[in-house]
């Protein structure tokens, strides 16, 4: 139960991380805090149905493919940043229509 | 032995990276013979090679791969859509060492969407989802270009959370379940009255899956990633990649683990129909080539989900017949505006006109994508179309097959007016020495071309076999 509470509290402060910065590297991080939230739901579901060998092995799983998917994301936000002199969101509006 | 298709690229990419003299030269070649050996080895009939031992691969989750009529529609698409996009890269990449890495990722991304293809349980398809997606992000940043940076980067996101709600959803089907095989989760969720938490997760998954495939709520980040992608990446992105990451998963998933519930319907209707509509009227007010495809791109996977939305063997099989069509006539289209942004330099429809002298294979195959994707008789197009109304008015959907109707009349119109813009009209004098794009254009968008027509022509012998096998995957 403990755990329920504590992943809501996780998914509530990551989806209030991207909706309410208008930094790119903080909706990373709060894209992050959201994974980080999955990661334990995924361990206490295992630990709840008797199940925490898979658990495992799907978490380290997960963390796996998540560095590289921030590494990416991270790289793309350099890229960004050579070009526009800045982290804010609002400054990446070219694509429109 | 189906393992191979998704091996045999893997280490391919390894074999070509390796420090010997010589060997960078082969990349080009090798992976359009891997491409051409993907589409061969479809019609490989012994059922053995689609079967591979459940436990070979570890212990502690069972790997399983395997391949119905389903997939095997869907491979032959990543083949055919691989073999176009690596075409197009010699034209679109000058720098030979850029395009050696491009070719790396494709071959990356093929072996994913193949591992999607074959994947068995709720896991590896995660794993493979992240594959094809995160070498999509690279193809679409490749260039380094503000414009690529800035697609790439709302496709990152929205693809994050929207894998973010798919492990959620993985989690909550494991708590269940526990297990991530499609087999046990569907057995367990046909005993297992409807509680609170199977709605949950079912839901959570459906609503990532309609982020990945960009239909119409969640479709902000779509048009973006197409029109600010190269071009050889915008081929692979509309021919295969979204339609695998989100629609062929969305339906694999309800018909191996969820299966259909009223509910479940209607919101897959009201969706599609709601994409199929209003993306057409979109593409109608857009000046941007590549732009007015991406919309149209939206536009057909509404189809491609009224389609399933009607729940019916007929439904699914249309819906199968409309993604392989889809990735002919749509990749063929991009490839068109390849050749016209190559020639050009521009992408805007308002400054062209009368290419139809100048680039007569170019106007000549587009006009062919589009009275496909349009749905006129007899193109292939057409009868992928007419099997999603025959399914939905079979089913008793009668107001959602006019909607579909209605969707192909609007979608006759925008592409009207980009031929008529583009191709027809008056000359520009500004490319009044636009010459024919070079082989490595034509020569796929040919090929397609000619594909469209033979496979709208012989539709109704490929029917019959289709929908007879198609009955095979609620069955099994």
């Amino acid at each position: 139960m403990l755990s329920a509470i504590f992943v809501v509290l996780l998914f509530i402060i990551g989806i209030y991380c991207i909706m309410a910065s208008y930094n790119l590297v903080r909706a990373l991080i709060g894209l992050e805090i959201l994974i980080k939230a999955v990661t334990l739901l995924i361990i206490a579901a295992g630990a709840k149905s008797g199940h925490l060998h898979l658990a495992q092995a799907l978490v380290i799983t997960v963390i796996v493919v998540e560095v590289v998917m921030i590494t990416v994301a991270v790289g793309v936000v350099v890229g960004i940043h050579i070009y526009n002199n800045s982290l804010d969101v609002r400054k990446v509006r070219r694509l429109k229509g | 032995m189906s393992a191979l298709l998704i091996l045999v690229p893997f280490f391919s990419v390894l074999i070509l990276n390796l420090p010997l003299k010589g060997i960078r030269k082969l990349a080009f070649g090798g992976a359009i013979c891997l491409s051409l050996l993907q589409m061969a080895a479809v019609f490989i009939p012994d059922a053995a090679f689609w079967k591979i031992n459940p436990h070979a691969f570890g212990s502690i989750f069972s790997f399983e791969l395997s391949a119905d009529s389903l997939s095997k529609v869907i491979l032959f698409c990543i083949g055919l859509v691989s073999f176009s996009a690596l075409f197009a890269t010699r034209q679109t990449l000058k720098d030979s060492a850029g395009r050696f890495n491009f070719i790396n990722i494709i071959l990356i991304a093929v072996a994913g969407m193949n591992g999607v293809a074959l994947a068995q349980d709720i896991f590896s398809l995660y794993i493979y989802l992240e594959i094809t997606a995160i070498s999509s992000f690279i193809l679409i940043a490749f260039n380094r270009d503000i414009l690529g940076l800035e697609g790439a980067f709302k496709y990152i996101l929205l693809s994050g959370v929207a894998t973010v709600l798919m492990l959620a959803g993985i989690a909550l089907f494991m708590l269940i379940a526990g297990s991530t095989s499609f087999a046990v989760i569907h057995a367990v969720l046909l005993n297992h009255n409807k509680d609170f938490l199977i709605s949950l997760g079912i839901g959570l998954f459906i609503v990532a899956l309609f982020i990945k495939s960009g239909l119409m709520p969640f479709h902000g980040w779509l048009p973006d990633a197409y029109t600010a992608a190269p071009a050889a990446a915008s081929v692979l992105l509309a021919g295969v990649v979204t339609k695998i990451a989100g629609v062929y998963v969305l339906i694999r998933i309800l018909v191996s683990v969820i299966s259909f519930s009223p509910a479940i319907k209607s919101i897959l209707l009201l969706v599609g129909a709601l994409s199929a509509i209003l993306a057409a009227i979109a593409a109608l007010t857009q000046s941007d080539f590549k732009r007015m495809l991406s919309y149209s791109s939206i536009s057909q996977v509404g189809y491609i989900i009224l389609g399933v939305g009607s729940g019916s063997v007929l439904g699914i099989a249309g819906a199968a017949l409309h993604i392989f069509n889809h990735a002919a006539f749509k990749s063929l289209l991009f490839l068109n505006s390849a050749a016209v942004e190559c020639q050009l330099g521009s992408r805007d429809i308002e400054e062209m006109g009368g290419l139809a002298k100048q680039m007569p294979v170019t106007s000549l195959t587009s006009i062919i994508g589009s009275l496909s994707c349009a749905g006129i008789p007899p193109l292939a197009g057409f009868w992928s179309k007419l099997v999603i109304v025959i399914a939905l008015w079979m089913a008793g959907f009668r107001a959602y097959a006019v909607i579909a109707v209605l969707g192909s009349i609007l979608t006759l119109t925008y592409f009207l007016i980009l031929q008529r813009k583009v191709f027809f009209g008056k000359p520009n004098a500004e490319f009044k020495d636009i010459k024919e794009a070079g082989f490595s254009l034509t020569f796929p968008a040919l090929i397609l071309a000619a594909l469209i027509i033979g496979a709208g022509i012989f539709t109704p012998f490929i029917l019959n076999r289709f929908i007879l096998s198609f009955n095979s995957i609620f069955g099994g």
